[in-house]
């Protein structure tokens, strides 16, 4: 980053002129930008906020339900194979959407259920209130999890968006604005410089005027003195003015 | 000679009804239980095993100790037991025996239907298997295309075949729900050896048929209970329960028209021998399950049972209580590993 860096342009009032539009505009930018990352990083601290609880309710739920899947374990036998199975498709299903913060897309998860449980008659004659109670329990997981999932990809995607955004606003406010304002006051220095070498030109050309001018005095006097110079007739001076032929 | 048990009994049956009950006294005993219940994580349960029956069933393992492997290990420790025992046996202890395999191969035959309508390798179900219920037509399961073939090619052979055609028909195999179907053939298990037993007369029928008139009370409640807001309709409640216990017949009839748990207790209230269990059931959280009374009476019966000779039944009980202990030092081991301790209480004591 060199400090000497300037935009390189021919200093004129129109270049001037334009480069304080440009300054404007880049300050202009920089606080938008500043009140971007602001609303980016309100709404990232708010979504820690909710995964940290998130985790700590889902570490819970899930020993909960670990522990369910031993109860229903030693009442009903082994049944998982039976489970694994009869696996065909998915009842709980996830749709995503989209939520949009200060021009940020996060992607959002919600889930719903889609068609009936397969599993209805699965420990009808053994453990039928354990797996029910162990349905519900890793269901509660499930939804859990989907939320969980939700709020961590919107935090990777705002702490990409925020760190963009910081970076610009670094960016405009230490290279750009700077650049500019040095381009400006090169471009007003040279103008002053302009200015002043215009005047002392002026000044020397008067000088220079004046001293042809009192050579030229003192030589007409001089001429005048020795009656070589004739003045013209004086128009308004002359009392008899030989054309008129009446008078 | 049917009464005169003591006279005969021995000659064929009395070195494995001496080795039963050897293997009878090398159960957990309470003291075993409490030790085993403050052990802080599992490789202190395996030392605590180490001190009874169970020896160095844990030694050759290598890797870390998780609880599925304690399972795995203890069941093929019994199945070892079983085998020996099925191999010394007579007629017709043999064929108590095979009777009390068909539970177990009802569940693998099930599981087996499953993977081959699905397409799935064998070999992977194989080992899903439970090794009590194994039968020699199994491997050949994967040649079969449909239900039908796979009942007409393979189950005719084994013992389950007269459960099947108690069922339905065989076109009918492949609609049927495979819950219903396993219960069904449940049903016909237990009546054909309810009656095996009834028909063995003696000692025997006195211990079993009590047992088994239990089990079968036990599932008409359980399936009840379970159906209440399933799909499950009154008929095909009806028809999935076992006709060989107290209930039948007004009892049954009785509970297939239940709607709720309260009614349930209402139907039992007639049965002096149910009243006490189903009123012995706590309320949702906290008190004890349907199922954790039954289990509880269940494991009653069997302990009564050794306190006869001459009769079949020692080898059931003593079978069903290992069963039970294995699910207790399971559910042991699971409170430990995920050291959730608050019901580490809640196993079944036996003796």
């Amino acid at each position: 980053m060199s400090g000497k860096d300037r935009i390189e342009i021919f200093p004129s009032r129109m270049a001037q002129t334009i480069m304080k539009a440009r300054l404007k505009g880049a300050q202009t930018g920089r606080n938008l930008l500043k009140k971007k990352s602001d609303a980016l990083t309100l709404r990232f601290r708010q979504i820690l906020k909710k995964i940290i609880e998130t985790k700590m309710l889902m570490g819970e739920v899930m020993r909960e339900a670990a522990f369910s899947l031993a109860e229903a374990k030693f009442t009903a036998g082994d049944f998982s194979t039976t489970v694994i199975q009869n696996v065909n498709k998915a009842q709980v299903k996830i749709r995503a959407k989209k939520d949009n913060v200060a021009g940020v897309t996060l992607p959002v998860f919600e889930h719903y259920h889609e068609g009936t449980d397969s599993y209805e008659l699965t420990g009808l004659a053994r453990g039928g209130e354990q797996l029910a109670k162990l349905k519900r329990n890793y269901a509660k997981a499930v939804e859990l999890l989907v939320e969980l999932a939700s709020l961590q990809t919107s935090f990777v995607t705002l702490d990409e968006a925020i760190k963009i955004t910081n970076r610009r606003v670094n960016a405009i406010e230490h290279v750009i604005i700077p650049r500019i304002e040095r381009t400006l006051a090169y471009i007003i220095t040279e103008l002053d410089e302009r200015e002043r070498e215009e005047f002392y030109r002026l000044k020397k050309i008067q000088e220079k005027k004046k001293i042809l001018k009192e050579k030229s005095e003192k030589d007409l006097e001089q001429r005048r003195a020795a009656g070589e110079v004739t003045e013209p007739a004086n128009l308004l001076a002359e009392e008899k003015d030989e054309d008129l032929l009446f008078e | 000679m049917p009464d005169c048990a003591e006279l005969y009994f021995n000659v064929d049956h009395g070195y494995l009804e001496g080795l039963v009950r050897g293997c009878k006294a090398s159960l957990l005993t309470q003291q075993d239980y409490l030790n085993l219940v403050q052990c802080e994580n599992l490789e202190d349960l395996k030392i605590h095993l180490q001190t009874t029956d169970y020896g160095n069933f844990l030694a050759d393992q290598t890797g870390p100790l998780t609880v599925s492997i304690i399972d795995t290990k203890m069941k093929k420790k019994l199945c070892r037991e079983f085998e020996y025992f099925r191999n010394h046996s007579l007629e017709p202890l043999s064929t108590f025996f095979t009777y009390m395999t068909c539970s177990y191969m009802i569940d693998n035959v099930i599981l087996l239907m499953n993977g081959a309508l699905q397409k799935k390798p064998v070999k992977d179900i194989l080992v899903k298997c439970h090794p009590l219920g194994s039968f020699m037509e199994m491997e050949a399961v994967n040649i079969a295309e449909t239900a039908s073939d796979l009942f007409n090619a393979i189950l005719v052979e084994t013992p389950l075949a007269p459960f099947f055609q108690d069922c339905m028909s065989e076109n009918t195999l492949d609609e049927l729900n495979i819950e219903l179907l396993r219960n069904k053939l449940y049903k016909s298990y237990l009546e054909a050896f309810y009656t095996f037993c009834k028909n063995h007369g003696d000692v025997t029928a006195e211990i079993m048929c009590p047992i088994l008139e239990f089990e079968a009370d036990r599932r008409a409640f359980i399936i009840t209970l379970n159906s209440f807001g399933t799909e499950l309709t009154k008929d095909d409640r009806e028809s999935l329960y076992p006709t060989c216990g107290k209930l039948y017949p007004e009892g049954l009839r009785l509970l297939a028209q239940v709607e709720d748990f309260e009614q349930m207790k209402r139907v039992a209230d007639h049965y002096e021998v149910y009243k006490p269990l189903l009123d012995a059931v706590g309320d949702n959280n906290g008190g004890k399950t349907l199922e954790d009374v039954f289990f509880e009476h269940e494991v009653k019966m069997n302990v009564l049972a050794f306190n006869r000779q001459f009769h079949y039944g020692v080898f059931y009980a003593y079978i069903k209580l290992r069963e039970q202990e294995m699910r207790n030092i399971v559910w042991i081991a699971e409170c430990i590993s995920q050291r959730h301790r608050t019901k580490i209480n809640s196993y079944i004591p036996i003796l």
